[in-house]
């Protein structure tokens, strides 16, 4: 890593506000600001720039979705300033809506996710470099749903797996790891998927994302 | 006193002899109004009227009736095809619109104000709309008040109509009846006193000074016979063109249900929140601390692990668990209080026993009431002291619980301020108004007495059983 990670994080709840700030300081970020409701992550990210802002979806004054339209909102705003939103429950639509252009930078996870600090902590980083990191349950979700269960069927179990990976963002490397096989192997499986399910192969892995999941959507 | 006592005794003493026959003043004044009544009825407006809105609304009645008969044998008779359907739906249709006219009759001729029933409701498409119109228990009771009223219509001018009719033919007979075969009378009054030969053969001056004599007696008689029938009316309006009493009580129930899903729906969003705020934030934050502690513990170089932050982490994450716990607690005793296991006369003490304001609790009820009621009953009683403690300023309150046949009585009592409002939420009274939508559900009642510099009672009745 090239110097340490700026964070903002914009969390109602104190105790996990605290907590987070907590083990991202542990783990060597620099926080420019721990603020409560949306109104204060705007000034603290003018005065002070962050490279990645970790939103809660449910903020005052309405606790619906308030985090979301600000994250849409700063986007259009900050460009490149990763975003990953936080939530207590995963709303497959409220995925649709930030990734509707670009996957870049985007970031989409359960709170319980902290509780695996190493991946929360990897996930974190990849959206602060303009990855993707999308919560299991949403891919989990996004499989269940489609209307194209036909052509997913021709897939192996091991292509499935690696199939739901990469749409959670991770990169080849990330892959191999967590299966834990050869990063060759996950490139051969990877060409096997574009091929069968007829993508466009594209190198970057937010653009596979957004492959991965327009294909599932369609 | 003496004297007075011995003057009055003597009156005393003979008034039980001519009780019943005395006249007193009083009621000579009263037999004179009654008679002046009589006398001016016949050239006072309402008796004519009433004649008149007799003769309208029955005809229409009539006219009405015949519409109905007819298009509903037709309907009957083809109604296995479209067109007897639409015939039958029609006929409804009319009767409905008969029913409002009968309404607006009354209204305009007798002053008399029958409440609209609901609005006709329709569904889409033909079958929709022929299964509302059959259903249309409006359309329905016009038809049954058209089925009674004509009947009634046609004894009522056998009988009201007629004296009229005969009143004013006595009167004039002396003028008009100078032949044979009887001035033109009929009717009950025909029926008695003609058919004896009276008023019949050859005229006289002794029969048509009996004629005449008997039309003024009619004539003064009529405006009450007609009224009668005019009553029967009116109850008969109100019973079937009125709105209907199961109507009404569906669509209170409906409102009552209402209440009940919103009440629940918003139950549940208050304790989604609460476990969304309280309990999940906890837990993720728990998760979070052990977490990071395993990971501190798990790195290969047993040297580098720092000790000191890790019991820190398990520590924080050891008092984050028992706040969830306590939370979780709070959280599970909102949704059903536990209390109430071991009865409602417990479940009351306790919540008296922990108000802020010293609290009495006089408790009798020998039966037991169902489960919903106690915990209405419970949260009830939870909320006015809450308010107690909050908004009265006061320095004790009084619990009452008190069966009164199938009802709970509840009556809380405070000794404050007092100023509560039903309608006020938020400030001086919260919550009060929702209670009252609670208590409603099952068709209980809250009352609330609080004028300002209190004290302040609420009582709640509740059935013992929904």
């Amino acid at each position: 890593m090239v110097g340490a990670l700026r964070v903002a994080i914009a969390e109602d709840s104190a105790i996990l506000r605290d907590g987070l700030v907590q083990l991202l300081v542990d783990r060597g970020f620099v926080i420019t600001g721990a603020v409560a409701e949306p109104a204060a992550l705007r000034s603290s990210i003018a005065q002070n720039p962050p490279d990645v802002a970790v939103i809660d979806i449910r903020m005052p004054p309405t606790y619906t979705d308030e985090g979301l339209r600000l994250a849409l909102e700063l986007r259009a705003r900050h460009e490149g300033l990763g975003i990953l939103l936080f939530s207590q429950y995963i709303e497959t639509r409220y995925a649709a809506d930030l990734l509707a252009d670009d996957a870049a930078g985007i970031g989409y996870l359960l709170k319980d996710r902290v509780a695996d600090v190493s991946d929360f902590v990897e996930a974190l980083e990849r959206v602060a470099i303009g990855g993707t990191a999308l919560d299991p349950e949403v891919v989990t979700q996004l499989i269940g749903a489609t209307r194209r269960s036909d052509t997913l069927s021709a897939l192996t179990t091991r292509e499935r797996e690696v199939l739901a990976l990469m749409a959670e963002g991770r990169s080849n490397g990330a892959i191999a790891h967590a299966l834990v096989v050869s990063e060759g192997a996950v490139e051969k499986h990877v060409a096997n998927i574009f091929a069968k399910l007829d993508l466009p192969v594209s190198e970057k892995d937010h653009r596979r994302v957004l492959a991965v999941l327009r294909f599932l959507e369609s | 006193m003496t004297l007075a006592t011995e003057d009055v005794r003597p009156e005393d003493q003979k008034e039980p002899k001519g009780v019943s026959f005395a006249i007193t003043d009083e009621q000579v004044d009263r037999a004179k109004t009654v008679v002046q009544r009589i006398l001016r009825e016949p050239f006072t407006r309402r008796p004519w009227m009433e004649l008149a809105f007799f003769l309208v609304s029955g005809g229409l009645a009539g006219i009405g009736l015949a519409f109905i008969g007819a298009t509903m044998l037709t309907g009957v008779v083809l109604a296995i095809t479209f067109f007897g359907l639409s015939v039958l739906g029609l006929s409804l249709r009319g009767a409905r619109g008969l029913g409002r006219w009968q309404r607006d009759l009354a209204h305009n001729m007798l002053g008399e104000t029958i409440e609209e029933p609901g609005p006709f409701i329709r569904r889409p498409g033909f079958f929709g709309w022929l299964q509302s119109v059959l259903r249309d228990r409006v359309a329905w009771r016009s038809v049954a008040y058209h089925a009674i009223k004509v009947p009634s219509t046609v004894l009522g001018v056998y009988v009201a109509f007629s004296l009229w009719w005969d009143a004013i033919f006595g009167i004039l007979s002396p003028i008009f009846w100078h032949g044979d075969g009887g001035p033109n009378m009929w009717g009950l009054a025909q029926g008695i006193f003609l058919s004896n030969g009276f008023g019949q053969g050859p005229s006289s001056f002794g029969h048509n000074l009996g004629l005449f004599l008997l039309g003024l007696i009619f004539l003064f008689a009529a405006p009450w016979v007609m009224r009668g029938f005019v009553t029967v009316d009116k109850l008969l309006l109100r019973a079937l063109l009125g709105p209907d009493p199961i109507a009404a009580r569906v669509r209170s129930l409906e409102q009552a249900r209402t209440q009940t899903v919103d009440a629940s729906a918003a139950t549940m969003r208050r304790i989604e929140r609460d476990l969304h705020d309280g309990t999940q934030a906890q837990l993720v934050a728990l998760a979070m601390r052990l977490g990071m502690a395993k990971e501190k513990l798990e790195d290969p170089d047993p040297d580098q692990v720092d000790l000191v932050r890790v019991l820190e982490l398990v520590d924080e994450a050891h008092r984050g668990a028992k706040e969830a716990i306590v939370e979780l607690r709070d959280i599970a005793r909102g949704i059903h209080p536990p209390a109430l296991d071991i009865g409602l006369e417990g479940a009351l003490s306790t919540l008296a026993s922990r108000s802020a304001v010293p609290t009495e609790l006089n408790f009798d009820v020998h039966a037991r009431p169902t489960a919903a009621i106690e915990a209405i009953a419970y949260y009830c009683v939870a909320e006015l002291l809450a308010n107690v403690a909050q908004h009265a300023h006061a320095s004790r309150a009084t619990i009452s619980c008190a069966q009164q046949g199938m009802w709970l009585r509840l009556v809380v009592r405070d000794d404050g301020r007092g100023g509560a409002r039903l309608s006020t939420v938020g400030s001086t009274s919260s919550g009060l108004a929702g209670l009252t939508d609670r208590v409603r559900t099952v068709d209980g009642r809250l009352d609330l007495v609080s004028p300002t510099g209190g004290p302040t009672v609420v009582t709640v009745d509740l059935p013992l059983s929904v």
